[in-house]
């Protein structure tokens, strides 16, 4: 890819990026969120349209006007957010879109395609089985098989680690390995170093739409890359202040929570938090620390047990009134949840406060303290927004959970709870979402942090508490945290209780 | 390109009836300028406004349903509870002044239209029942709830057998402007699309209303009570439907009787997405479209067309306003192949 242009309103995208891709190799394509990367792989699979620029594909050169054309091409893309009909099965969705089964459906002949593939890079799936009730990690084996039955010879994967666990993550990158052995090409999109560092041959940086720079292998190192990315220095090591831990804010006792599908999530569990101390939730997604969250700020009721906030139940209390006393909640789900898309920056910076006064008396809304609430936040923040009237949806990952961090830790919170509060960010804005929490730790709140990241865990938490199957396998103070036990003890072969 | 789609639309509207009226032995151009000819002159253009004041008050409310995506498409069936509640005050107080009867008539109206509405709101919000379904079958049990009134117990003992109650006395009318069938609904309907402005943008439900439409989750996650809202929205949106059924029957009517109204409930539907659901934008869209209902009948009366006729042009230019509606929200570019 030559010279490649693309503008959208108001921003370049991709300010003429050269991108080279060989037969055999892995090639990690770096960047922070909003560099391009993303944009310059739609590009490459036809769903974008390049203002300028030349692509060539086997020194051939191609016009892709469309993912049709691109997998004729042999190029197959896994999109971050997954593209499968969720009531379907694997086998109809591989299929979707294919002209082979043109009037009848041959299931058994493609199953066993399907089947055959899988076999062969040892991605066990059942083709029978409805996509909704796979992992993630599933999900995205569904999706390279897809790519695959379309004959891939260049496989684009789109941030794909950000939804597997470790063990997954792995796996993955010994499918990818084995690709580029066959000889075929992957193109591994991410931000995260430490992967990119672990499974390419060569990296491409981008920053702000342009290429920083293409390094092999053996010139990689993780300060330049994030230097490179970031376009500074970055800290790798956070400041922590010394707080002791003052009076028990939060105290869960013996609580059991029910999970969506019929069975107890969270099971006979007990917990505190004091004043000025980061507990970190470790564990595995799907052992509980979503229903966990949700019990204590009030989405999900609980079955048995009690939860007390400074000492006075509120178990059966309204979300509205648990908010009232000060429980702010970062949610995993930032786009259908904590920041609705369609409102205005300015409406969702109230989103959870716009019963309060100023924001409202009575019945009416006071527009006018909405709007300057939005302005000193915007500016208190630093977040980039074209106004305080923009939708929501014009706002990048790193702004958006930015916004949900003002509203939320605005209020001189006394609790809060922050589910994956860094993820999916990149280097820049996880460095700052993650000295906020600090910084409120040493206010005198009481945070219970969620993450998959154990650094990110050990960096910040006084205390760590592991989670698996709804239940805390261990509680530690995070001076005596060991890795590997933490490791042994999220995949359930180690108890300390 | 605002102005432009809709016109182009109507234009391209008028002629793709041209075959249908050559169909039916009639030219054309008679046709269109019996339909212009609604808008240019003075009955027209009164009747045009009596015909909208029912599909105003109850798009009105659609609005409000719609905006945190409740899918009312009962109406229809709210109407004729209106209806019913205001012919019942007529048959409980008829002696009373008339302050003190259309007063009650407007009540009962607002109050059995909304709580009719907030049946479906309860289902769903409790039991997550599809509104859709619902609110579609609720119509037809207060249809036949008025049928049953008016071929029944109801019924006018000097009426000749047709399923209709007695006339209303003179107390039982609201007030009318001479010469036409405007009536004071239309003043009701104007007040209520200005409240119901004011609730969806300075009010604290408005702003959860929009905040439930974007999201139910994100609307539990900012302590909405869903429940609440809900009950609250339909017993409004109802109650305006309400109204425009008591509209009918003490504006225009002058009694209960069947098919009281030929379904405004639905048209109120599609007034409510044309104005893209903007409570001041439904004020002309309803009067233009009560101008399309009396273009049908002029059609009808003028040239002999038959009712289903006519029915085919109304709709044949919804369906080409519909349509280019949603042109007006993406760029069209043409490419050469």
């Amino acid at each position: 890819m030559k010279g490649i242009v693309k503008r959208f309103p108001g921003v370049v995208a991709n300010d003429h990026v050269d991108f080279e891709l060989q037969a055999g190799e892995v090639h990690g394509l770096l960047g922070e969120n909003g560099a391009g990367k993303t944009t310059l792989m739609n590009v490459l699979y036809g769903i974008l349209r390049p203002e300028e620029g030349e692509i060539y594909i086997r020194d051939e050169k191609v016009d892709i006007g469309s993912p049709r054309e691109a997998i004729n091409l042999g190029i197959g893309m896994v999109h971050q957010n997954f593209k499968l009909v969720e009531p379907h099965t694997v086998l109809e969705n591989i299929l979707l879109g294919l002209k082979e089964p043109a009037f009848i459906l041959n299931l058994k002949d493609a199953g066993d395609k399907v089947l055959e593939i899988s076999k062969r890079y040892e991605l066990p799936i059942d083709p029978g089985a409805r996509i909704w009730q796979l992992s993630m990690g599933e999900r995205q084996r569904v999706e390279i098989l897809k790519a695959l039955y379309r004959g891939a010879n260049i496989l684009v994967l789109d941030e794909p680690t950000s939804v597997l666990t470790p063990p997954e993550t792995k796996e993955l990158f010994r499918f990818i390995a084995q690709m580029a052995r066959e000889g075929r090409s992957v193109v591994f999109i991410t931000h995260k170093l430490d992967e990119v560092m672990a499974a390419s041959d060569r990296v491409t940086v981008l920053r702000a739409g342009r290429n920083v720079d293409t390094l092999h292998r053996e010139q990689l190192d993780k300060t330049k890359l994030a230097s490179m990315m970031v376009g500074r220095e970055v800290l790798f090591t956070l400041r922590k202040s010394p707080v002791v831990p003052g009076e028990r804010v939060l105290e869960l006792n013996q609580v059991t929570v029910m999970g969506d599908k019929g069975f107890p999530a969270v099971k006979n569990l007990t917990l505190d938090i004091r004043k000025g101390e980061i507990l970190g939730v470790a564990g595995i997604a799907g052992n509980g620390q979503r229903e966990l969250t949700e019990a204590i700020t009030g989405m999900r009721p609980i079955l048995s047990g009690e939860v007390r906030l400074y000492g006075k139940e509120i178990h059966s209390e309204s979300i509205s009134r648990r908010i009232e006393e000060g429980i702010a909640y970062i949610p995993e789900d930032r786009v259908g949840v904590a920041a609705p898309q369609g409102l205005t920056v300015a409406q969702d910076l109230v989103l959870r406060r716009y019963r309060e006064k100023p924001f409202s008396s009575g019945v009416f809304l006071n527009q006018h303290k909405i709007d300057n609430n939005a302005d000193t936040l915007i500016k208190e923040f630093n977040i980039m927004v074209s106004g305080k009237d923009a939708p929501a949806r014009t706002l990048s990952g790193g702004n958006l959970q930015k916004l949900i961090l003002a509203r939320e830790l605005s209020g001189k919170p006394a609790l809060i709870v922050a589910v994956y509060p860094t993820r999916g960010l990149d280097v820049g804005a996880t460095e700052y979402v993650r000295s906020l929490l600090l910084k409120q730790r040493e206010a005198g709140a009481a945070l219970l942090m969620v993450s998959e990241d154990l650094d990110e865990i050990l960096s910040l938490s006084d205390r760590i508490a592991v989670m698996y199957g709804g239940e805390i396998v261990g509680t530690f103070p995070a001076s005596e945290a060991n890795v590997e036990e933490i490791g042994l003890m999220m995949g359930g072969s180690l108890r300390k209780t | 390109m605002t102005i432009a789609v809709p016109v182009v639309s109507l234009v391209l509207g008028f002629l793709s009836a041209a075959p249908l009226f050559l169909a039916v032995g009639v030219n054309p151009i008679l046709a269109y300028r019996q339909v212009l000819g609604v808008f240019l002159n003075v009955d027209g253009l009164t009747e045009s406004f009596t015909r909208g004041i029912p599909l105003l008050l109850a798009s009105v409310g659609l609005c409000l349903a719609f905006k945190m995506n409740f899918w009312n498409i009962g109406a229809e069936g709210q109407l004729f509870m209106g209806a019913f509640a205001a012919t019942g005050m007529v048959f409980l107080l008829p002696d009373s002044s008339a302050f003190v009867l259309l007063g009650s008539m407007i009540i009962a109206g607002f109050i059995f239209g909304g709580l009719f509405g907030m049946i479906p709101g309860y289902l769903k919000a409790r039991l997550e029942t599809n509104e859709v379904l619902t609110t579609l079958m609720l119509n037809f049990v207060a249809i036949l709830w008025v049928d049953y009134l008016v071929y029944g117990p109801w019924r006018d003992p000097e009426g000749f057998g047709f399923p209709l109650t007695p006339m209303f006395p003179p107390n039982a009318r609201l007030p009318w402007i001479p010469g036409t069938r405007i009536h004071a609904g239309l003043i009701v309907g104007l007040v209520c699309a200005g409240l119901v402005y004011v609730f969806l943008a300075r009010t604290k439900w408005g702003y959860e209303l929009k905040v439930t439409g974007e999201s139910r989750l994100a609307a539990k996650y900012a302590g909405i009570d869903y429940l609440k809202l809900t009950l609250l929205v339909m017993f409004i949106s109802g109650g305006l439907a309400g109204l425009a059924g008591m509209g009918l029957v003490s504006g225009i009517v002058l009694r209960l009787r069947h098919g009281i109204s030929p379904g405004y409930g639905f048209s109120a539907i599609i007034i409510g997405w044309l104005a893209r659901l903007n409570p001041l934008a439904v004020v002309p869209v309803s009067i233009l479209f009560g101008g399309l209902l009396v273009a049908g009948d002029a059609l009808q009366i003028g040239l002999g067309l038959a009712f289903a006729t006519s029915q085919v042009f109304q709709a044949l230019i919804l369906l080409f306003v519909v349509g280019a509606e949603v042109l007006t929200r993406y760029k069209v570019a043409l490419t050469w192949e």
